[in-house]
């Protein structure tokens, strides 16, 4: 069956802006198809459209010939379409088997058979290999077990078309790993597979063809195993990056003295950290999720209490309570949760900059809104923010663009240790590279870098010296010349002794 | 004069509400806009909207404050009693205002510091600063407050207004002038929109919402002024379901209750519009009963609105 599913013609216009434009391929039985493109391109427009969540404005879908028009999502699940989300919506104080089989809870007269729901649940749960039970709470599990559960609910329904939007954005690698057995498993069954990631060495991996789109055109699909990497790159950007994730000027200031030192630190998740940070230098901060890299880097910042252990700026010791106190101190933190944690979604551009800078911007005791908006301007052409308008609301920005007036927010601060928590997660390789080229400007500047990242090449590529953690310790250093995947990895995973 | 509609869009259709709601009324009962009316509906209205900025302020921080009927009554009663007692005028002011923005901060120590959820706090406050009304008066109205102190903030301008507009205006722009050109505003819209964000920003929330609650509260301590001024008395029992009607100019005037959106402009012509309506109900000789119904779908309709609007404004961005 080489056309099972058919896009013809697909436009969808959204007031103002024309989100797909004459979009038309098909997808064979049985393959692991990828959609790929940088951020705005259309992916998830394409995706809602096969599943029902609004309609194309014109073109339609054919599935085995048959023209296929879902009014909702749950129409495309009885027809056998389900879709994995990028983040799963779930109600914290319920079980995870009550939040699995929310809306269609098996039982009669209202009366919840949660005997079943259980078994069913720990059955599905099993077969995913997941280590927490269907009676645990929601609200317990990490982003990557309730990554799971979302796989797990498409699972349960049976489909014969499942998509995946970025499932692995939240995983350890384990669970990664687990993942694509599942997806093997599901290929071999014959189920089809559309796969949204912006992981090149995923896609590399487990998909069969690929789609391009580019501002919500149709690019080319390419055979997976008839193309290279730079290639796919091309066509998703239409440009070379060459440089992509490479640290094109190292460091040079090794053996100065260090900006920031940090002794046998310790707090809820992590003990005994140890570590001095270099001005000019980026230093990586790997390890599985759960390792405790954010909650050091917290600490740090004052968002969380420590327990015990010392920081040291510039050999003076501090000791921040709250995050204003390392802000006047001169430390940012980039937080991982751009959503949650850093956009304000009432605010537009130009306030989102100013929020932690807001002394620069008064006169006496009035803020002078001229220098705000020209502070605005200014970083916004820095980071290459598009359009770089001040008025702009941030929410209704893409994921790069709202990183970068988060970026330029910790600019307008001047801090001179700066601390990315997984600066590139969930944005397009355009912008990623982007923020790379802004963190090496800023390196080169002289102020000193950490980034925490879950992703090897970009850590490999951007850092001057790696430190490793495992279970809320430091478990190894890693200078340039000694990187590699497998000694990374070694430190993340407990010794054999 | 395009990207004023725009920003302003939500306010326009208050505003436009408003003149509607007096023509209808005025073409329905030609009585309406006589000068007795026009003077029940801005003393209403002044009331209405300076409990309303306030209640603004808190809701914009992603707060309630349901205690303002209770500290109406109270700062009543103890202005009353000041004033009997012959405290010099600029130090009864400041006494007055220094007792609301305590009582206000005690909210804000409660929700922002002691982390309580701002209904049950100041549902507690509520209680708490009712009671203290009754006990420092003993139950009794406070009764001839001398002219003098009355005079301050409720003398006659012309036949229709009394300085008591003024007093509005001033706090109107006072206000927006804190939200919009001080430091302390821009953290209050950021407490009210991503409290997390806030705080890994440097914001200090706490000390925000403590600030903001207290600064609320001054527009309700300036209407217990005000009806000192026009009663000549203050009384324990006063102001009971007022925060209900400070909340609802809030919110006809577009004040998310989510926190993080809302403006003073539009709760001064939300004000207005409740009051205009709630007099023309009167007016037209609405029973009662009904008057209730009416007000409360007003209400309703005014959220509603809100919501189709953020919707459409939410579209036009994607």
């Amino acid at each position: 069956m080489d056309k099972f599913i058919e896009f013809e013609h697909i436009v969808k216009t959204f007031p103002g802006q024309k989100a797909l434009d004459d979009v038309s391929f098909s997808i064979r039985k049985g393959e692991i198809h990828a959609i790929i493109g940088e951020n705005g391109a259309g992916k998830s427009t394409l995706l809602n459209i096969l599943h029902g969540v609004f309609p194309a404005t014109s073109g339609e879908i054919r599935i085995e010939g048959k023209p296929a028009k879902f009014s909702n999502i749950a129409d495309a699940i009885d027809f056998g379409i389900a879709k994995v989300h990028q983040e799963i919506v779930s109600i914290p104080d319920m079980t995870v088997a009550e939040n699995m089989f929310m809306g269609k809870e098996p039982g009669r007269f209202g009366i919840i058979d949660k005997q079943k729901m259980n078994a069913d649940t720990a059955e599905l749960l099993k077969r995913l290999n997941c280590d927490f039970r269907p009676t645990d709470r929601m609200g317990d599990l990490s982003a990557g077990q309730k990554q799971m559960i979302a796989i797990a609910k498409a699972l349960e329904v049976n489909a014969q078309v499942i998509s995946f939007d970025e499932p692995t954005a939240s995983l350890s690698d384990k669970e990664v790993e687990t993942l694509f057995g599942i997806m093997h498993e599901l290929k071999n069954a014959g189920i089809t597979i559309l796969y949204i990631s912006h992981k090149m060495n995923e896609i590399f991996r487990m998909c069969d063809r690929s789609t391009v789109l580019r501002d919500g055109k149709f690019i080319r699909t390419i055979e997976m195993d008839k193309t290279t990497r730079d290639e796919v790159v091309q066509a998703m950007v239409g440009r070379d990056i060459s440089l992509f994730a490479k640290r094109t000027m190292p460091c040079q200031k090794r053996g100065s003295t260090p900006v920031l030192q940090v002794k046998n630190l310790s707090g809820g998740m992590f003990k005994n950290v140890s570590f001095d940070l270099y001005p000019g230098e980026i230093l990586g901060f790997f390890g599985l999720v759960g390792a405790g890299r954010t909650e050091v880097m917290r600490a740090i910042f004052g968002a969380d209490p420590r327990t015990s252990g010392q920081v040291f700026l510039n050999g003076k010791e501090i000791h921040c309570k709250l995050p204003n106190d390392a802000i006047k101190q001169g430390i940012a933190l980039i937080s991982e949760n751009r959503k949650e944690e850093g956009i304000m979604p009432n605010f537009n551009n130009m306030d989102n900059m100013a929020l932690a800078s807001m002394e620069k911007y008064m006169s006496g005791f009035v803020i002078n809104s001229a220098k705000k908006n020209a502070n605005a301007k200014d970083k916004g052409t820095q980071v290459g923010l598009k359009p770089n308008d001040p008025e702009f609301m941030t929410v209704s920005l893409s994921g790069g663009n709202a990183q970068k007036v988060i970026l330029a927010r910790w600019m307008s601060t001047d801090a001179s240790v700066m601390i990315f928590d997984e600066p590139t997660k969930g944005i397009d390789i355009g912008a990623k590279s982007e923020i790379y080229l802004l963190m090496e400007k800023m390196a080169e500047k002289g102020i000193a870098i950490i980034m925490v990242s879950s992703e090897l090449t970009e850590i490999m590529g951007m850092s001057d010296r790696i430190l490793v953690m495992r279970e809320g310790e430091i478990s190894g250093e890693l200078m340039k010349e000694e990187f590699s995947e497998e000694r990374i990895l070694n430190y993340t995973v407990e010794e054999d002794v | 004069m395009n990207a004023i509609y725009k920003k302003y869009r939500r306010e326009w259709s208050v505003l436009i509400a408003l003149f509607v709601t007096i023509i209808v009324f005025s073409i329905l009962e030609h009585s309406y806009l006589s000068t007795t009316n026009i003077a029940t509906i801005i003393t209403q209205a002044v009331t209405y909207g300076l409990m309303g900025i306030g209640m603004t302020c808190v809701i914009i921080t992603g707060g309630i404050d349901l205690s303002v009927g209770s500290v109406l009554a109270l700062v009543a009663c103890a202005g009353a009693q000041m004033a009997k007692a012959g405290v010099p005028i600029p130090l009864w002011i400041i006494l007055c205002l220094g007792l609301g923005f305590l009582l206000g901060a005690i909210n804000g120590v409660l929700v922002g510091v002691m982390k309580l959820q701002p209904f049950v706090a100041t549902m507690g406050t509520m209680q708490v600063y009712r009671g203290i009304g009754y006990v420092v008066t003993g139950g009794f109205p406070v009764l001839n407050v001398p002219r003098e102190y009355r005079n301050v903030f409720n003398f006659k301008i012309t036949s229709v207004f009394t300085f008591s507009v003024v007093v509005f205006f001033v706090f109107a722009i006072i206000i927006t002038f804190v939200l919009k050109k001080m430091k302390i505003g821009t953290y209050a819209y950021a407490v009210g929109g991503n409290e997390d964000a806030a705080r890994l920003s440097g914001v200090r929330v706490e000390r925000t919402k403590v600030l903001l609650y207290g600064i609320g509260m001054l527009g309700t301590t300036l209407a217990a002024l005000v009806i000192i001024g026009r009663l000549g008395t203050g009384d324990p029992s006063t102001g009971q379901g007022y925060e209900l009607d400070a909340i609802a100019a809030a919110a006809i005037g577009g004040t998310s209750m989510a926190g993080g959106r809302g403006n003073v402009f539009g709760t001064v012509i939300g004000a207005v519009l409740f009051s205009a309506l709630k007099v023309g109900l009167v007016v037209l000789g609405v029973d009662t009963f009904y008057q209730f119904i009416v007000t409360g779908l007003v209400i309703i309709v005014a959220a509603y609105i809100e919501i189709v609007q953020g919707n459409m404004l939410m579209k036009q961005k994607k």
